[in-house]
């Protein structure tokens, strides 16, 4: 076998209790994560892409521990993440770190930014304070923000820059893996270009394995290798950047990829949209068999009886879970 | 062909503890029947406060309109009275929002929201009103079943909502439609469907749309001519064609090759450094001086509209030719 996989997910399901109506106090559940696998190599930025409650930020937060796993694996650089206890999981966490959509929400208001970025490093290395610090200007100077920086609190900061100091954060104990939830999405286009150059410079200078989660397809164009399609807490199709966009083989994905507008009018005004129907279904009460079944225009009786899984199309890595579309079909 | 909506010089200030934020600062454009005209800008442009002022939508204080005119059909908006406004606002120029939960009133039955325009505006009977409610549920994909018209608005979906805003702003049937990131909020595919039936509407009734987003790929979906805001200020006017190929305005330019394209791969997308100015702190110069490639002197004063094209106008200083952003950063001027 080659070198480990930088993440590798297994089976994971994620499902939330929620309660039922007034007259039915009954608990039923939400399978927001349901059964996904897959792998993110070293220095591999793996895109996720779906539109809201599909699963994908259960997803990301599964793979941290931030909400309960039901069932499934998550090897982070081959350690075994969710079955560590204590401190040996304490000692694993640097491996792993995320930054979220609003850095306003993440960053403590009350502390400066030298504590938010001296306190990870407090908490997993016995340095002197000197040492701290020089990690605190280093990890400042990597996302681009002076020393000065280190003083302010994160209010006097414009969205763009509070994004640098949360990617500071969690760069500042030198992870493997880096998981990313619509980090740019708050941001206006002129200064989400600069973060999104910035999160791919630190790619490459650290090689940094990423899960970069996001409703926006086109930045995930930008810095993704490999792109993951879910739909209803399932992957539905996963592959190569160009195999997605140029080859799309599931019908969401497709309708997906045809439902996003390009900035450019004439090449907009000649496209042939392809119009899905009606809105995703409730992952409360999923439909039986293939959860695109309702919106999807090949539809055949067995989508409505069978779950389709992934299977691979070839060599590249590509596989969609589709009877349609799968290998062998047209 | 006269102009629907002839805006002029408009000025809207926040006068607020911290100073007045000049948040519109002298706008002027034109709406044409049956056109859409797009306002593009990222968050703090004015584009929304633009529209909502001339509507009065925003509180006074701390909004304040301090310049300009407005003329809609030849009455001028800005010095209208209240009733008069009221007349015109919500029947002949109707207003849909990004967040339609907030805009629909949670403890009313949906079908007792889309009949109130016609009861206020048209002096229907109940009756007529429910009648035409239907109609207009039916006409954005919603059966106005029994089921839609009782329902409340938490029951439905947000591209649901959005359709039942559409309805609402669309049953006394509109001149102008102020739609306000009416597909922000929601999923793509969901998107394309909301986007595809306002140019449905559009074609049968002729209404005119002002759609005001964020987002250029809507624009070039949807827009006939194009506004691009930054700063208070509009930088640029023309056609989606003329905006989007020919423009000769650094930030349009600049805005246009930092947006990631879902249709090309892109090895180093192109940003502009810096940040937004603070609207409390902009003067009479222009408000992107601080990024600006090719800043002059002379951008103290923003300047006067200048033809770029047969009715495509900007407002730039530089005249140099080919992208400013091209320009090795020894050459650039640093005013």
């Amino acid at each position: 076998m080659g070198s480990p996989s930088a993440i590798r997910v297994e089976g994971l399901k994620v499902a939330y209790g929620v309660r039922g109506g007034f007259f039915r106090r009954g608990l039923s559940s939400v399978r927001a994560v349901d059964g996904v696998s897959f792998e993110v190599a070293p220095g591999e930025v793996l895109g996720l892409v779906g539109e809201s409650g599909c699963g994908k930020s259960s997803l990301g937060r599964a793979l941290l521990r931030l909400v309960p796993v039901t069932a499934g694996s998550v090897q982070i650089d081959g350690l075994d993440f969710l079955a560590l206890r204590g401190e040996a999981l304490r000692r694993a966490r640097p491996r792993l770190q995320m930054v979220f959509q609003d850095p306003y929400g993440s960053l403590d208001p009350r502390m400066t930014v030298f504590d938010t970025l001296a306190e990870p490093v407090q908490a997993h290395e016995a340095l002197t304070s000197g040492r701290v610090a020089e990690q605190v200007y280093n990890a400042l100077e990597m996302v681009g923000l002076t020393r000065a920086a280190a003083r302010r609190y994160p209010h006097e900061f414009s969205g763009g820059q509070r994004q640098r100091v949360a990617i500071a954060r969690a760069l500042i104990l030198r992870p493997l893996a880096l998981v990313a939830d619509e980090p740019v999405s708050s941001l206006d286009v002129s200064v989400q270009a600069q973060v999104l150059n910035l999160m791919k410079t630190l790619r490459r200078q650290l090689n940094l394995s990423m899960l970069f989660i996001s409703h926006n397809l086109a930045v995930v164009r930008y810095v993704s290798d490999r792109i993951a399609v879910m739909y209803l807490g399932k992957i539905v199709e996963i592959g190569p950047r160009e195999a997605i966009y140029s080859r799309p083989r599931h019908p969401y994905t497709e309708a997906l990829v045809s439902a996003v507008p390009i900035p450019d009018p004439r090449r907009e005004r000649g496209r042939v949209h392809i119009k899905v129907t009606g809105e995703p279904p409730s992952p409360i009460d999923p439909p039986r068999g293939c959860a695109f079944q309702s919106r999807c225009p090949l539809a055949t009786e067995r989508c409505r009886l069978e779950a389709p899984v992934l299977e691979s199309l070839g060599a590249d890595g590509h596989a969609v879970a589709c009877f349609e579309r799968g290998p062998g079909k047209v | 062909m006269e102009p629907i909506l002839d805006v002029r010089d408009l000025k809207a200030h926040f006068f607020t503890r911290r100073g007045v934020v000049k948040a519109v600062n002298g706008m002027s454009f034109r709406l044409h029947a049956g056109e859409t005209l797009g306002i593009v800008g990222e968050s703090g442009s004015g584009k929304s406060v633009s529209q909502m002022s001339l509507l009065r939508l925003l509180p006074s204080p701390p909004l304040k309109i301090v310049g300009g005119e407005a003329f809609f059909r030849g009455k001028d908006l800005l010095r209208a009275s209240d009733a008069e406004l009221r007349a015109i606002r919500g029947d002949r120029i109707s207003v849909i929002f990004q967040e339609p939960m907030t805009s629909l009133n949670p403890y009313l039955r949906i079908g007792a929201q889309v009949v109130e325009p016609l009861l206020v505006h048209r002096k229907m009977t109940r009756a007529e009103a429910w009648h035409e409610a239907e109609a207009a549920l039916d006409r954005v994909g919603i059966p106005a079943t029994r089921n839609a018209l009782d329902a409340y608005p938490h029951e439905f979906s947000g591209g649901m909502r959005q359709r039942v805003m559409i309805a609402m702003a669309l049953t006394t049937r509109p001149e102008v439609l102020i739609a306000d990131e009416p597909t922000t909020a929601l999923d793509v595919t969901v998107q394309a469907q909301i986007l595809a039936l306002l140019k449905d509407i559009q074609r049968e009734t002729g209404m005119a749309i002002v759609l005001i987003t964020h987002d250029l790929g809507v624009v070039a979906g949807l827009a006939d001519r194009v506004l691009v805001m930054y700063g208070g200020r509009v930088f640029e006017e023309g056609s989606a064609e003329q905006v989007f190929y020919a423009s000769r305005h650094p930030y349009t330019m600049g805005l246009l090759r930092s947006t990631p394209r879902l249709d090309v791969d892109t090895e180093v997308l192109p940003s502009i450094a810096g940040v937004p100015p603070d609207l409390a702190r902009v003067g009479e110069g222009c408000p992107f001086f601080e990024r600006c490639p090719v800043r002059l002197p002379q951008c103290s004063l923003f300047p006067a509209a200048r033809e770029f094209g047969s009715g495509h106008v900007g407002y730039c200083h530089w005249k140099g030719e080919g992208s400013p952003w091209e320009v090795p950063a020894r050459f650039v001027s640093k005013g």
